[in-house]
């Protein structure tokens, strides 16, 4: 006979004993429970589980806020991408959106992770990655008294909305260094940080479709010889070795890299927030900030909406928030968060094992550990803004994009699109360093890879931040560096 | 006695099933044609290797999946059988009703925390995650690219209204007789929502109401379309644009703007919260009597029928008349059986011999599409279930988004038809 389990979501198997034990560990809100479990992220989209989850959880003592339904999201059936593909995308306006996350009443937010305490040696604003593994490696050094200030749940923004792709292949030897030390990092991570992130390394293709992408390519493939890569150019052939399913006369030549890959985004956070916490740092969700208070060249204390702590250090990693996190201080940055759409089709077994990226429309796509192809595909139509809805204008691109790519996905069928922000700087690169205030330390701007980046970076600045040296990133990616024009623009973005 | 003697019931073509042919009536859906053949397992689930078949029977909970011609994950509750038909169970060595791989529900009896899976060290890791990837994934990638899809058309209606049941009916008559040119979308290949399933309460409006609303949908420049299928809902500005699905020959996709949009997409059926609970052999009400009623199919020997009030009742009685043993009860504990429903145990303990389960509990308001729009729900405490909030014309507060019927909150057919006619005249107003 098979086993006595009580199953609240079939698609994905999830068990009421599953959801009991992920409330325990403090995943109280239904948005979190998801993505803990994975309850409401298969083909039905939640039609058979998300009233028992909700039911369960009112007769564990959630809150009503806390047992509101996670978002809802596009398409509410799922419809293959070659069907999506049949939408002419040109008459569909940008702005047309679903699924914008409806304002909390007052009141009405989930209980707060904790109460902010009166004092803290760091605040570090934004329980991304970016904060949450700052706040672990300052632990790990011994600095007491961090604490992470998380307007929404972990997973809310960027971190958490990700593709979870990993690559060495950057223009810039600095780039490519932060990167080698974050792909470490995320092979050790499951092991270290005690949760699994799934790091499958597959290897990054980048389709040239054009003599001068061919070109590109070839300037990269030297740097990265010159920094030790294994990086090696294609001929389509070799291409097909890897992945046989793409359209062989949509591109002239690919670089590949082996040791690139993906991850799952989600674990990287709870693993982060738990071994920081572990280590006594304080992580405070659903708790927003309100204001600073300053004394003369220093910032004197946070203000949230839970109350004010006095602190010696102000760290600002809240993404694509970070422009107006600086513009509570008065400090003026040059970010500008720019919205990118991306979707999950149904799982399916294993057929694709590198992400494929292809530069002459900058769609990019993976197979996640799961079986579901996930990707992306920039706009350029896409104006600056904070904006989280979902189009269908992107859903007919991505469609035409993939299926021209990779004939074979049109069967695909999306069940789940969804939107996060980049946090855009000039020049492609972070800003690192004190602005405004001496004790105000940006770590914003990473342009989407601040999620392969968050490991590595946050090692340097929390080393320097202990008292350790001072890494020359932390010298170069400072926000005077705009006024001075000393830039270097990273040309190689995706998405 | 699996289906009816009754000539319209009869078995007219042969579809394949995992490589045998199997009897099936030309139109019914493949999930019922498993039904009609005692064939409970179609496939097995994506981590734990649970038996899954059939639950639903309306298309909303996906736990029927099967590879139909060569296309991975598709709903048997949803295709017609047509001759030779290739269905291919899924995620099973060898066979979906013996599989293997059910060995890891029984090694993993309390659960499988896949975030703590082999996390003792770097090489048990990297197995486990490139084994883990081995055995993920539904089914295997089509074969072969579909052909090009015709391009998908833009239209414009004065009014959409989602769903033929009772409200949606409503509403479409209503906008139709103020002479609105309206699209009344029904996924399903009938229209008629709850009303197909013959269940009908005193106060109930007659299944023949949908024919005479579709000619006055017609009559009006309207459309009443069967097999259309929303599949998503965006916001343009302060309009509803709705893509629909086209179930019927060639798919394809019609993109539709309107002023107003009326959400009348009920309800959606809910497991019952205990052990085993994922049993094939366990349905929902509705679905199975919709079944027995118009495809004739009566879906075993002994049958328990778990609920209360008026729809449990008669359903209780169908079952019985069509030839069942018929139980009802109002709760259970627990359900026994190793790929297929054996027996249920009732909240005192006592064991019940039945091969169905038929759950006529509380069903959770269907408000994907409503949330998409932003509309505001609500916790409905019976089902857990989030209801649509209206005001009494039936505005949502988006604008040009109105809901009525099942998907507001439980009420009769004959309640939901006249909050649909209430949300059609606001929609006509407007």
């Amino acid at each position: 006979m098979g086993s006595a389990k009580t199953i609240v979501c079939a698609c994905e198997d999830v068990t009421l004993e599953e959801l009991r034990k992920a409330f325990a560990r403090g995943h109280r809100d239904l948005e979190s429970l998801k993505r803990y479990t994975g309850l409401g992220t298969g083909p039905c989209q939640g039609n058979s589980c998300l009233a028992p989850a909700a039911r369960e959880l009112l007769r564990l003592g959630a809150t009503p806020a806390e047992a509101r339904p996670f978002t809802a999201r596009p398409p509410a059936d799922p419809v293959t991408l070659s069907l999506l593909a049949s939408i002419e995308p040109a008459s569909l306006p940008i702005q047309m959106t679903a699924t914008v996350e409806p304002p909390a009443a007052p009141g009405s937010t989930p209980r707060p992770g904790g109460s902010p305490p009166p004092r803290a040696n760091v605040v570090i604003v934004g329980g991304g990655i970016m904060g949450l593994a700052l706040a672990y490696n300052l632990a790990r050094l011994g600095v007491n008294g961090v604490v992470v200030i998380e307007r929404g749940y972990l997973n809310a923004g960027a971190s958490g909305r990700n593709g979870g792709g990993v690559r060495t292949q950057w223009s810039t030897p600095t780039m490519i260094r932060l990167a080698k030390r974050s792909i470490e990092l995320c092979r050790s991570f499951a092991v270290e940080m005690g949760v699994n992130v799934w790091m499958r390394q597959g290897g990054y293709l980048f389709l040239a479709a054009t003599p001068a992408q061919v070109a590109r390519l070839e300037k990269n493939l030297r740097v990265h010889e010159a920094n030790g890569l294994r990086t090696r150019l294609l001929a389509p052939e070799e291409v097909l070795e890897i992945a046989p399913d793409l359209d062989r006369t949509r591109f002239l030549a690919a670089a590949f890299n082996p040791d690139d890959g993906v991850v799952f985004p989600w674990p990287f956070l709870w693993g982060y927030a738990a071994q920081a916490q572990a280590r006594g740092a304080t992580v405070l969700t659903f708790t927003r900030v309100t204001g600073f208070e300053k004394t003369g060249r220093r910032i004197a204390a946070v203000l949230t909406d839970q109350g004010r702590i006095a602190c010696e250090v102000v760290v600002n990693a809240a993404g694509a928030w970070s422009k107006e996190v600086a513009n509570l201080a008065g400090v003026p940055l040059p970010n500008r968060p720019l919205r990118h759409e991306i979707l999950a089709t149904e799982p399916t077994r294993a057929w694709l094992d590198p992400l494929v990226s292809v530069l002459e429309d900058g769609l990019y796509f993976s197979q996640t550990q799961r079986g579901e192809i996930v990707g992306g595909l920039a706009d350029p139509a896409e104006p600056e803004g904070i904006a989280m809805g979902s189009s269908l204008r992107f859903l007919a691109r991505f469609a035409r994009a993939i299926t021209a790519c990779a004939p074979r996905t049109g069967s695909l069928r999306v069940v789940r699109q969804w939107a996060g922000c980049y946090d855009v700087t000039p020049d492609n690169n972070p800003i690192l360093g004190p602005a405004g205030f001496e004790n105000f330390l940006q770590l914003s701007g990473f342009v989407g890879h601040g999620f392969m980046m968050a490991p590595a970076v946050t090692e340097l600045m929390a080393a320097w931040m202990a008292g350790g040296p001072k890494d020359p990133i932390l010298e170069r990616f400072t926000a005077d560096r705009f006024p001075r024009g000393e830039v270097a623009h990273e040309d190689f973005i995706i998405g | 006695m699996p289906r009816l003697a009754d000539p319209r019931f009869a078995p007219d073509c042969t579809i394949e099933v995992d490589g045998r042919p199997l009897a099936a009536r030309a139109g019914e859906t493949i999930a019922v044609a498993l039904l009609a053949a005692g064939r409970r397992v179609i496939a097995r689930s994506a981590k734990y290797h649970r038996p899954r078949g059939a639950f639903c029977l309306a298309g909303s909970c996906h736990a029927c999946l099967a590879r139909v011609d060569g296309v991975p994950n598709q709903r048997t509750c949803l295709i017609a059988c047509r001759p030779g038909l290739r269905v291919q169970s899924q995620n099973a060595f060898p066979t979906a009703r013996n599989d293997l791989l059910g060995a890891i529900d029984a090694i993993y009896a309390h659960g499988l925390d896949h975030h703590h899976l082999a996390i003792w060290n770097r090489y048990a890791n990297r197995a486990a995650v490139a084994l883990a990837r081995r055995l993920s994934g539904l089914g295997e990638l089509a074969d072969q690219p579909p052909p090009p899809s015709p391009t998908a058309t833009e239209e414009y209606f004065d009014a959409l209204v989602i769903g033929a049941g009772p409200a949606g009916l409503g509403a479409a008559e209503a906008l139709a007789r103020r002479g609105r040119r309206v699209l009344l979308a029904e996924a399903d290949g009938k229209l008629g929502g709850s009303l197909r399933c013959a269940l009908s309460q005193k106060g109930d409006p007659p299944l023949t109401l949908a024919g005479e609303v579709a000619d006055g949908v017609a009559a009006a420049g309207g459309e009443a379309a069967p097999a259309l299928t929303a599949v998503g809902l965006w916001m343009e500005q302060d309009r509803p644009l709705v893509a629909f699905r086209v179930e019927t020959g060639v798919p394809r996709l019609r993109i539709v703007r309107a002023e107003h949009c009326v959400l009348a997409t009920g309800t959606v059926a809910l497991p019952p919260l205990f052990p085993r609970n994922d049993l094939p052999g366990i349905f929902a009400s509705r679905g199975l009597a919709r079944t027995l009623a118009e495809d004739g199919v009566v879906p075993g020997e002994s049958a328990l029928v778990l609920g209360q009030g008026l729809e449990a009742r008669a359903l209780t009685d169908r079952l019985s008349q069509a030839g069942m043993r018929a139980r009802l009860e109002p709760c259970a504990a627990g359900a026994l059986g190793k790929a297929r429903l054996k027996a249920v145990v009732l909240a005192g303990g006592e064991r019940v011999a039945c091969d169905t389960l038929a759950c006529a509990g509380p069903r959770a308001p269907a408000s994907s599409l409503a949330r998409l729009s932003g509309a505001a729900v609500q916790l409905d405490p019976a089902s857990g279930g989030f209801r649509a909030c209206v005001e009494k014309g039936g505005e949502t507060g988006v604008p040009g988004v109105l809901a009525a019927g099942e998907v507001t909150g439980p009420m009769s057919a004959g309640e939901a038809l006249e909050r649909g006619r209430r949300a059609g005249e606001t929609a006509a107003r407007g």
